[in-house]
Parts: C-alpha cells; sequence; structure tokens
C-alpha cells in the first residue's frame, strides 16, 4: 500500500523525535516566514527602507566615530530618533498587509495549538459567570451521557461564579448544558488524545470582541450567562531542550525562516 | 477588566474594531493569544533593536563622556591652548591654476574666490621637483621634501629588471598558504606596506588632541592609523589591483587591444539576449597561475525604446543608451566560499546595430571593503551608509576610456561631476562634524578635467583641430565656477575663528607635443637596442643594457645605469655619473624642437642637490622640466624607444603639469593674510602646526608663513625644534 502524503507528514516527525503539533508548528514557520517576506518585499517601498536602515546605521556609527564630540553624538542620538520614526513609517503599511491575515490565522492555530484536549478520566473545572450574584443558587448543570460531576458545585458569590469538576468517560465531543433562572447554555467540551479543535470560553459580545479567545458562537446578550469556561491544559511543545508555548516557538522559528529567506530572497526588512 | 467581560460598547464600526485589533495586538498582548508573527518580529528587531543597541550605546557615550574628556583633558591639556586658530579647513583644488584662476577672476566669474583675494591672500603656490600630484601631496601632509618621504613619481623602478612598480603602495599575496588538490588556499589578508614615508601632519595634531578629518587626500593609501578619521584618495586600486581598468563589452570584432587602462570584451549574442562579463582580480586560489575571475552579465537590448536590461547576478536593471546606472555590486566567486566583492557602474553606448556596454573600473565596495580604504575602516562604511555607495578608486575619473574614445566628453563629465558631487558631500558631512580641528578634502575634478579639456582652451591644440572654435565648450572656465561656489558655500559655514585654505599642488599647461626621451637617448648613444633595432617594445623590451648608460621611465625621472643599483649597470658611481648627467643636462637644457624651434626642455635639475634624506637613492637622478607646450610622450612614460623624439600629441589628455615645476605653481587662497611673498606647498604642514600652537619638528623642510590672526596680530613663526 503506498503510504499518502499526510502518512509521510505523521511519519517524519517520529523520526526526528518531534511530535505532530511540533513539527505542525515548524513547518508553519517556514512557509509563514517564507509568505511574510514575500509579503512585505511587494507591499513596501524596498529603496526606501533600505535608506532608512542605512541612515540609522550611519548615525549609530558617527556617534562611535566622533564619540568624543559631544555635540555630533547628541545629533547623532536625534538622528537615530528620526531614522528610526522614518522606518517604523515606512514599514507600517507592509505590516498591516502581514498582520492582519496573520492574526486571523494564528487564532485560528491557536484553537488547535493553544491547549490540549482534555483526556479520558481526567477530571476538569467548569466555570460559568452570571451577570447578578443573587442568581447563583439556580444555576445547575445538566450533562450528556459520558460526563460525570466529580464533585459539588462551588458557588463563588464575590465573582458571581459557580465552579463544576466533571470528568468525561472516554473521547468525544460533549455539550455541557447549563440552566439559569429558566435558560440553557451549552457549551462543547473535548476529549480526545489527539490533535482537536478546542475553544477553551463561550462568551457574550460581538464577534471581533471575542475572536482572540473564543471559537464558539457567542452567548445571547440578553441571557444570565457572561461567561462559560472549560479548563483545559494548556500545551507546550519540546523543542530544542526547552519546553515552549506554541506561538513562541512560532515566532522564533518563522523570525529566523524569515531572515533566512530575506537574505536568500534579497529582500528588504 | 478582565478577559470574559463584554466591551461596553458594540457600536462601533468595522474599521475601527480593526484598527482596535491592531493596536491591541500591538500594545496590550494577552497570554499565548497575542500576535508575534515575523512581521511584528521583523519591525521589533529592524527598529527597536536598533533603538536599543543606540540606547545602550548612548547611555554608556552619555556616562562615560565625562571621564574620557577628563582623560582627554588632562592627557591633552594643551590641546587647543596654544592654539591661535579653533578650526583649519583645508580645500585641496588638485592641479587648480594660479594663471586662469586669475583670469577668470579678472572676468568676474570667481567672485568668492575675488573675495578671498580682496579680503585675505591669493598667491602662487611653489610646488615640488617634479610637479606631480603624488609628490606634491606627499609633500603637503609631510612637510619635507621627496627624500624624505619617498615619492618621486606615480612610478617607481624595480632595480633587478627595470620594470615599473607603483610608487605608493605594495600589494602582496598574503604570506602563508596551503594546497588542497588544484586549490591553494591563501592564509590571511593581502599584506599591503604603504611605500610612502613621513609622518602627515594630522597625526601629529592627533596625538596632540586636536580632531582631523581627512578625505581624499592622495597617496594616504593604506591608510595609518592616527586618532581622526581619514578616507583614502588617489593610489587606491580597483579590485584587480590596478589603478583604474575600465572593459568594453561590445559586439564588433575588434582584436585591437586598448593602449592602457582598458579591455575590450566580446558580447555573445544568443537571440534577443547577449551574454558579456567583467574582468576581475586574478584567482586567490589558483597559486598565482594568473587566471582572472569574471563575473557573467546579461543584456536585453530594446532598440524601439533605446535602452537595455542589464542582469547581474540577481540584480536588474534598465539603463537608457548614453546614460549609467548605478553602482551594481559584483561578487567574483573564486569557489570554497572565497570571493571578492566590488561595485561598477554601467554605460549604455548603443543597442542597435551593435551592442556595447562601458563598465567602470570595479571599485572596492566602501560599505563592504574588502582592502581599508578609510581609518578607521567603519568611515567608509559610515560614509556609504549616509550617502550610498560613491567611487572609491584613487583614479576615479576614466580619463583612459576617454582618450581610448571609448567614452565621449559628455559621459566623461558625467562621470567626473558624479563622483564630485559624492566627494562634496562628504566634505560638508567632515566640515559640520569637524567644529574644531582640522578638516581637509582634496578635490580630484580640477585635475582631471583640466587633464581631458585642455584642448579646447587652445586656438591650435593638435587633439582639438577639428572642432570648430565656435562648437568648443567652455568645459574649463564651468569647472572653475563650480570650485568658486563650492567656496562661497564653504565660506557660509565658517566662522573668524577659522582658517580657510584653498590650495592646489601643481598648475596646468598645454600638453602639444610629447618628447620621447628614450628616443633621444638612443639617438646620442646613451640607450643601446639589441641587434641594432630602431625601436623597442615597451618597458625597454630589447634594450640592451650591457651598452646603456642612462634611460627614462615614468613622467620626469632620468636614471643613469648605475653599477652596484641597477642590475646591469655599466656606469660607475661618482665621478663617471657625476660627468654623465652634467654632460645630460648640458645636451638636454634648452632642447629644442625642430617642427617649431621651441624649447621643449627648459631646464635639467640634479636630484643630488635637490632632495635630502634617507630615501635619496630611491630618487630619479636628473629631473627634466619640459618647456611649456611639452611632457614625456606616451611612448616614453612606458620605457619604449621609437624612431621619432618628437610627436604631436592627439589625445583627449590634452594639458599637463609634469613639466618644469617652475612653470606650473600651485594656488594658495586664503581668508588670512599671509605675508610670504613665495610660499611653497612643503609649508603647509609646519603653518598648520603652528597654527595650532605645536612645536614643529626638527626634520621639517617646510617653514611656517606669517598668518595674520583674526585679531590683526601677526601670528609669531619662530621654530621650535621639537627635542
Amino acid at each position: 500500500m503506498v503510504p499518502s502524503l499526510f502518512d509521510l507528514f505523521l511519519v517524519i516527525p517520529g523520526l526526528f523525535r518531534v511530535n505532530l503539533p511540533t513539527a505542525l508548528v515548524l513547518l508553519l514557520s517556514i512557509i509563514v516566514g517564507l509568505l511574510m517576506v514575500v509579503v512585505f518585499r511587494y507591499t513596501s517601498d524596498q529603496k526606501a527602507i533600505r535608506i532608512a536602515k542605512d541612515h540609522l546605521k550611519a548615525h549609530l556609527l558617527a556617534v562611535r566615530l566622533f564619540q568624543d564630540q559631544l555635540r555630533v553624538v547628541l545629533s547623532s542620538y536625534g538622528r537615530i530618533l528620526r531614522a528610526t520614526g522614518r522606518y517604523l513609517r515606512l514599514a507600517f503599511k507592509p505590516l498591516l498587509f502581514v498582520v492582519l491575515p496573520l492574526t486571523f490565522l494564528i487564532v485560528q492555530l491557536d484553537r488547535y495549538l493553544g491547549s490540549m484536549p482534555l483526556q479520558a478520566g481526567e477530571p476538569f473545572l467548569v466555570k460559568v459567570r452570571t451577570t447578578h450574584g443573587d442568581i447563583l443558587d439556580e444555576a445547575s448543570l445538566q450533562l450528556t451521557p459520558g460526563l460525570a460531576a466529580t464533585a459539588p458545585a462551588v458557588h463563588v458569590q464575590g465573582d458571581n461564579e459557580v465552579v463544576w469538576r466533571l470528568a468525561a468517560e472516554k473521547d468525544g465531543n460533549y455539550n455541557v448544558n447549563i440552566s439559569v433562572s429558566g435558560q440553557t447554555f451549552s457549551k462543547q467540551v473535548v476529549v480526545s488524545s489527539g490533535l482537536a479543535r478546542v475553544s477553551a470560553v463561550r462568551l457574550r459580545g460581538a464577534w471581533w470582541e471575542r475572536m482572540f479567545i473564543s471559537g464558539e458562537p457567542g452567548l445571547p446578550e440578553n441571557g444570565m450567562v457572561q461567561a462559560i469556561e472549560v479548563g483545559y491544559p494548556s500545551r507546550n511543545l519540546a523543542f530544542a531542550g526547552f519546553e515552549w508555548n506554541w506561538i513562541w516557538l512560532f515566532f522564533v522559528l518563522s523570525l529566523l525562516a524569515g531572515f533566512l529567506f530575506k537574505s536568500l530572497l534579497r529582500i528588504e526588512i | 477588566m478582565k478577559w470574559y467581560q463584554t466591551h461596553p460598547s458594540r457600536k462601533r464600526g468595522m474599521l475601527y474594531a480593526c484598527l482596535a485589533v491592531f493596536a491591541l495586538i500591538l500594545l496590550f498582548p494577552m497570554r499565548s493569544e497575542a500576535y508575534a508573527g515575523p512581521g511584528a518580529g521583523f519591525a521589533v528587531l529592524s527598529s527597536f533593536w536598533t533603538l536599543f543597541v543606540a540606547f545602550l550605546y548612548s547611555a554608556y557615550a552619555f556616562i562615560s563622556w565625562p571621564f574620557r574628556h577628563l582623560f582627554r583633558l588632562l592627557r591633552h591639556r594643551k590641546a587647543y591652548g596654544n592654539a591661535q586658530i579653533k578650526r583649519a579647513v583645508i580645500l585641496g583644488f588638485d592641479g587648480m591654476d594660479p594663471e586662469l584662476a586669475n583670469r577668470f577672476m579678472g572676468e568676474g566669474k570667481l567672485p568668492n574666490l575675488a573675495k578671498l583675494r580682496g579680503h585675505g591672500t591669493f598667491r602662487k603656490l611653489r610646488t615640488t621637483f617634479p610637479a606631480i600630484s603624488p609628490v606634491a601631496w606627499s609633500t603637503f601632509m609631510t612637510g619635507v621634501n621627496p627624500g624624505k618621504h619617498n615619492i618621486y613619481d606615480f612610478l617607481a623602478r624595480d632595480l633587478s629588471n627595470y620594470l615599473p612598480l607603483l610608487s605608493s603602495v605594495e600589494i602582496r599575496a598574503p604570506k602563508r598558504s596551503f594546497r588542497i588538490g588544484k586549490y591553494t588556499i591563501p592564509l590571511g589578508k593581502p599584506q599591503m606596506k604603504g611605500m610612502r614615508h613621513g609622518t602627515p601632519f594630522w597625526h601629529w595634531l592627533g596625538k596632540a588632541g586636536i580632531f582631523c578629518s581627512v578625505i581624499r587626500v592622495p597617496v594616504t593609501f593604506p591608510p595609518e592609523k592616527f586618532p581622526g578619521v581619514l578616507l583614502s584618495g588617489m593610489c587606491v586600486p580597483d579590485l584587480k589591483g590596478s589603478q583604474g581598468t575600465f572593459c568594453l563589452c561590445t559586439t564588433r570584432g575588434h582584436t585591437d587591444a586598448f593602449r592602457e587602462g582598458g579591455v575590450r570584451v566580446p558580447i555573445d549574442r544568443d537571440g534577443s539576449v547577449c551574454r558579456s562579463y567583467i574582468p576581475g582580480p586574478e584567482d586567490p586560489l589558483a597559486g598565482g597561475s594568473g587566471s582572472e575571475l569574471r563575473v557573467s552579465f546579461e543584456i536585453r537590448p530594446d532598440p524601439g525604446k533605446n535602452r537595455a536590461r542589464i542582469t547581474v547576478d540577481s540584480e536588474s536593471f534598465i539603463v537608457q543608451v548614453g546614460e549609467y546606472s548605478e553602482w551594481i555590486s559584483v561578487k567574483f566567486k573564486a569557489g570554497l566560499g572565497f570571493n571578492a566583492r566590488g561595485m561598477c557602474r554601467f554605460y549604455l553606448k548603443e543597442v542597435s546595430p551593435e551592442v556595447e556596454v562601458y563598465v567602470t573600473p570595479v571599485n572596492i565596495d566602501p560599505g563592504k571593503p574588502d582592502l581599508p580604504i578609510s581609518h578607521p575602516v567603519t568611515y567608509s562604511i559610515y560614509l556609504a551608509k549616509l550617502f550610498g555607495p560613491y567611487a572609491t578608486l584613487g583614479l576615479a575619473e576614466d580619463t583612459w576610456a576617454l582618450n581610448e574614445k571609448v567614452l565621449d566628453d559628455q559621459a566623461f563629465l558625467t562621470q567626473c561631476y558624479a563622483n564630485h558631487e559624492d566627494r562634496e558631500r562628504m566634505f560638508f558631512d567632515a566640515l559640520e562634524k569637524t567644529r574644531q580641528g582640522l578638516c581637509a578634502c582634496v578635490f580630484d575634478t580640477t585635475d582631471r578635467v583640466q587633464h581631458m579639456f585642455w584642448r579646447y582652451l587652445e586656438e591650435d591644440h593638435p587633439a582639438a583641430r577639428d572642432v570648430p572654435r565656435d562648437q568648443r565648450p567652455n568645459v574649463i572656465e564651468d569647472l572653475y565656477c563650480r570650485m568658486d561656489a563650492l567656496v562661497g558655500r564653504v565660506m557660509k559655514q565658517i566662522d573668524d575663528e577659522t582658517l580657510l585654505l584653498v590650495i592646489s599642488d601643481h598648475g596646468f599647461k598645454s600638453f602639444a607635443r610629447g618628447v620621447n626621451l628614450n628616443a633621444w637617448l638612443h639617438q646620442n648613444g646613451y640607450l643601446m637596442l639589441n641587434q641594432e633595432k630602431k625601436e623597442s617594445g615597451d618597458w625597454f623590451e630589447d634594450v640592451d643594457w650591457s651598452r646603456t648608460r642612462a634611460y627614462t621611465m615614468g613622467l620626469n625621472g632620468l636614471y643613469l645605469n648605475l653599477i652596484g643599483r641597477e642590475r646591469y649597470g655599466i656606469v660607475q658611481p661618482n665621478g663617471e655619473a657625476d660627468a654623465l648627467k652634467e654632460e645630460l643636462r648640458h645636451k638636454l637644457d634648452g632642447l629644442a624642437d625642430p617642427a617649431s624651434g621651441r624649447v621643449s626642455i627648459s631646464g635639467v635639475f640634479d636630484c643630488d642637490s635637490m632632495y635630502a634624506g634617507p630615501y635619496v637613492d630611491n630618487a630619479p637622478d636628473l629631473i627634466v622640466g619640459y618647456g611649456e607646450g611639452f611632457r614625456a610622450s606616451w611612448d616614453s612614460v612606458m620605457g619604449k624607444v621609437t624612431s621619432q623624439i618628437f610627436e604631436d600629441n592627439l589625445k583627449a589628455w590634452s594639458g599637463d603639469h609634469c613639466i618644469d615645476p617652475r612653470l606650473v605653481p600651485g594656488v594658495l587662497f586664503s581668508n588670512r593674510k599671509i605675508a610670504d611673498e613665495k610660499p611653497a606647498i612643503v609649508d603647509v604642514a609646519p603653518t598648520i602646526l603652528k597654527l595650532f600652537g605645536l612645536g614643529l619638528p626638527a626634520h621639517l623642510d617646510g617653514k611656517p608663513w606669517s598668518v595674520t590672526a583674526g585679531n590683526g596680530v601677526a601670528v609669531q613663526t619662530e621654530v621650535q625644534p621639537e627635542s
């Protein structure tokens, strides 16, 4: 049987003792690094950026070359600031082209890589935040088959919160339903041993207000519940002898890839 | 506000939301949700990192400044203590002629120089023997005669084989190397040894704590360490190690080699694409086999638009016919990671029916110099970052290309003034940075333009006989006006405590007739050829040294073939040599040109009586001073014996100064009164040292001038020798 590309993708990381999420970050970093410098190249004034950077370097050198002449040194500092401002102004437009699409990409990736799904049998917390503290007693939990509460609810009056501790019997996508004053709100719970899309919290509000944090539809605006959170464990990636938050690893690797491709493609950034 | 609370306002537009998102990303990072990709990362590293480094360095410089200043005060507590000036600004206009300056001032064309003449000083400045730029500028900076600084010409001779050497610098391959298969791997950098001796006066100033900015003074390569900044000028080689080798890439099938200064390279056509190459330096891995490195490039002519697209490596650009490209970086790859970096400009001559591209000599890239061309090495980088790439070659104006008619007048002038504008920018930056101390800059343009356009000044110059009088451009007049404007801008930027000197190393005269002194020596029995030949090849090919008593090489030097000095010497030193010198002087002095009866040699000078110092043994035996309108012929300079002694000079190089030095003094303008009636270029160094209140080293040959200070008090001129 001929292995598919996807099979290869799953096998190759094992050869290098890199797990799938790390390999995914590695691959995405290289692709994104390349794409970003290419986008930067075509959306920026390359010549102006090169001149601005050269001026920055020149004024830095001036500080060193004329170090005993205070007047020259001070004026060089001023010119360094001006040149930096000019560079940032030139970098702003291409940065917009780069940052906005990448922001949405990263938000989506964070659903997969930011937190790990729950494991079967592993206890986890479900927190519900209500609009008023006096309705906490009215909040109740309705569990779907496969989920079980492992402790009674805890009310945190000061924060308007009710907290339950649950556990799942086996892998699967579950819903927990919370009833408050006759209204029912649901929240997805993902139990899996693989890479899965998870959303730790469900919120009220417009999409752009929720987009960084929640991957689920908004809660009703006139409802009694402000937020429902599931305590997924955060994911750390092992790479180069360190434990990394995926986004820092992505930052470092994509930056390295960007600098590599910038040199190879002679792109001024 | 906690992460799960809703925003109070939901009635904001989409645009505002996007901007808010962006601002949030940049300003309020939240846990791992904060964006931190390469785009932002680049901005951080490229600007904030620079700022961070700048801040750290600034903080260090700022905090340590009082200590360093105190240290400097203690170490140089006398700096400026006895100075009568705060700053000296020296503008060197190579070859500015006092007679022309006087004429144009008289015509009201040089108002700023006329102002200096009126309120300060205008004198002829006595030059050196011989009146050649490397000699004169070496004397300018060291304050000594050539016997003490060792520069007598552009060329020196190798006594073992009578072949020429560059007089100012010796560049050799690295001392050690090892072989791997076909490769010879050099260990270390090429060895460079400056042949000019003596101490430039800015070294004395620097030691005393007086800051100096020195730009493009000739014979400052390789740059020497001193407390100040310096950019080397004349004598900086190109990447091939020559003083400038241009390249003409052409589809025309010429086989003639250029006489000097350039190479012809074929262009291969392949449909609409043409391919050629730029010859580069010798392959450092070839173990001295002489194989050269090359950079290939592609030309796509567009005859319809009278232009071409040229691609070198991955860089592609469009050039119109009759225009220059920007400076283009080129990398000559030798293998095993060894490469040489340089830069050149392309000038598109023609795209149809033939294709011709002129490529300037490959200059050392000032932003990434393979050889140091400044002190500190970062100074050339600083200038390149601030103003962009600039010509670094010592003789950057390609006079050979105009001589060989590869460039026309306009293309040459465009090149000259592009270089000149770069140097003006550098100079004014140095002037701004040097509020106290010395700021000196030499502009070559005056020399090159006069060399190449003197033909239009004269009624009947052989090189311009076919150009009607009314079609001759006023190039030299325009040149002097530009220099005057430069002086005007400098005068606006200096105060009463600044001394301004505008000097030239020599003047200019016509070069209409060439004198082949080797031919004269041959015809008069002093130089013998093998097998009774009538002519020799270049560099004394076919000369029978066993019967030769005298020869000439370079522009003004005449040498005896001395026993114990030259390898095949036959003339006994002292008695016989002295008699031979006297005989030659007697015969050559007043030598008349049979075509006109004019005196072609107005003086022959015995070097024994002119020079004194540790390097007099390297001097010629006689200096030949040609008369006005004459100079050593092109063949004579290259050690060639021809059948004719006199010939018309038909080259664009039509003006010269390598004649009797008494005929070509330089200029001296100043914003102060200088009392001396006969100032000389050798006096500049002691004068500047004296004005800054420094004692004069005892070995100096020059004498400080009597300069009237700003308050009207004459500066004391007694020389106080230093122990």
